[in-house]
């Protein structure tokens, strides 16, 4: 196997564990510390088949939807057309924000207005069609079908409201990135 | 096997057939994909586990209640926001972190800002942010996306209660 490579996320959550498992020790001693870890194994082990579903899930949305896909898509895209054709495309391309900021930096270089930017970045976020098995998974069928319905209508409207509003700053934006 | 297990599983399936048909060795990419995926994150759930293993023992829930419980109103709808800008890592980390947080008493509209927050604000991402779109960019998403997680929070309440 290859060497684990430390990352800042992970050490992160993990000072945070200790500082957690140290309270727990105050409180009730080893005996809490133990049962701490315990019962987050349980509930790790609990959810493997949920973790594996959704895991398998991801990985085929993210094979099944390529980057080049998206690109050509939305390259020079604009107007009202534009901006749900990027809500589209941001809903649908996987991964973190290593790959989406850098498709939305080939759009902004291609010609893709502010607007249609602030469109897929949006949809991203609060779309994403590969993390929604996650908080399926998780958070369960209610709590996920209330955040994705009150979060509908954001993405589109906040394109919209950013070309009214902003459109005209799109050529300073280019000119500052390039 | 719970009900969302079986509908994940079932998603799953339907993409495999579908990735698989499509010719192009597609169905053996994603599968891949989503394994590597696990192994490379292992290390992060298992101590978002261990998280969420002490936020049950620690059983917080006064702390909870009282900071992001149903009637914390608009305390509770701007501390998740807070929470939700500054929480670390990808949905298989924070989500079961927000469950915990659920189970130990939050109220639904603190628990639908953070979850917006994370998704919308979350501060990490402004560092893969900057030098694709600018700073000018980033500052007019924030200032548009800031007022969404609490207002969804309230809409939330307001409407399925808290």
């Amino acid at each position: 196997m290859r060497k684990w490579k430390p990352d800042w996320t992970t050490l992160t959550l993990a000072g945070v564990a200790l500082v957690l498992a140290f309270v727990a020790w105050g409180q009730g001693g080893l005996k809490k510390v133990l049962d701490g870890l315990a019962g987050g194994g349980q509930t790790l082990l609990s959810v493997v088949p949920l973790l594996l579903a959704a895991f398998l899930l991801a990985g085929l949305v993210q094979a099944l939807v390529s980057r080049e896909v998206v690109e050509q898509w939305l390259g020079s895209s604009s107007g009202w057309r534009g901006i749900l054709l990027a809500c589209l495309g941001g809903a649908l391309i996987p991964g973190g924000p290593y790959v989406y900021y850098p498709i939305a930096g080939v759009m902004l270089q291609s010609g893709a207005g502010l607007g249609v930017l602030m469109a897929f970045v949006t949809a991203k976020n609060l779309w994403s069609v590969s993390r929604l098995p996650y908080e399926f998974a998780f958070l369960g069928t209610h709590l996920t079908l209330i955040r994705y319905g009150l979060t509908l209508v954001i993405p589109p409207l906040a394109g919209l409201l950013t070309e009214a509003l902003f459109g005209g700053a799109i050529s300073r934006i280019r000119e500052a990135v390039r | 096997m719970n009900q969302a297990t079986l509908i994940l599983v079932v998603l799953a399936l339907v993409l495999l057939i579908y990735a698989w048909r499509r010719g192009g060795g597609s169905h053996r990419r994603g599968v891949s994909m989503g394994w590597h995926t696990l192994k490379r994150t292992s290390p992060l759930l298992l101590v978002a586990f261990i998280i969420v293993g002490y936020v049950n023992v620690l059983a917080p829930q006064d702390l909870v209640s009282s900071w992001i419980g149903p009637g914390s109103g608009w305390q509770g709808l701007l501390v998740g926001t807070g929470a939700g800008m500054l929480l670390p890592g990808g949905p298989y980390v924070v989500f079961p972190l927000i469950a915990a947080l659920y189970q130990a008493g939050a109220g639904l509209g603190p628990t639908l800002a953070i979850i917006t927050s994370w998704s919308a604000l979350a501060l990490l991402t402004v560092s893969f942010e900057l030098p694709f779109l600018g700073w000018r960019f980033t500052a007019i998403r924030l200032g548009i996306c800031l007022i969404i997680p609490p207002l969804v929070g309230l809409v939330g309440t307001l409407l399925f209660g808290g």
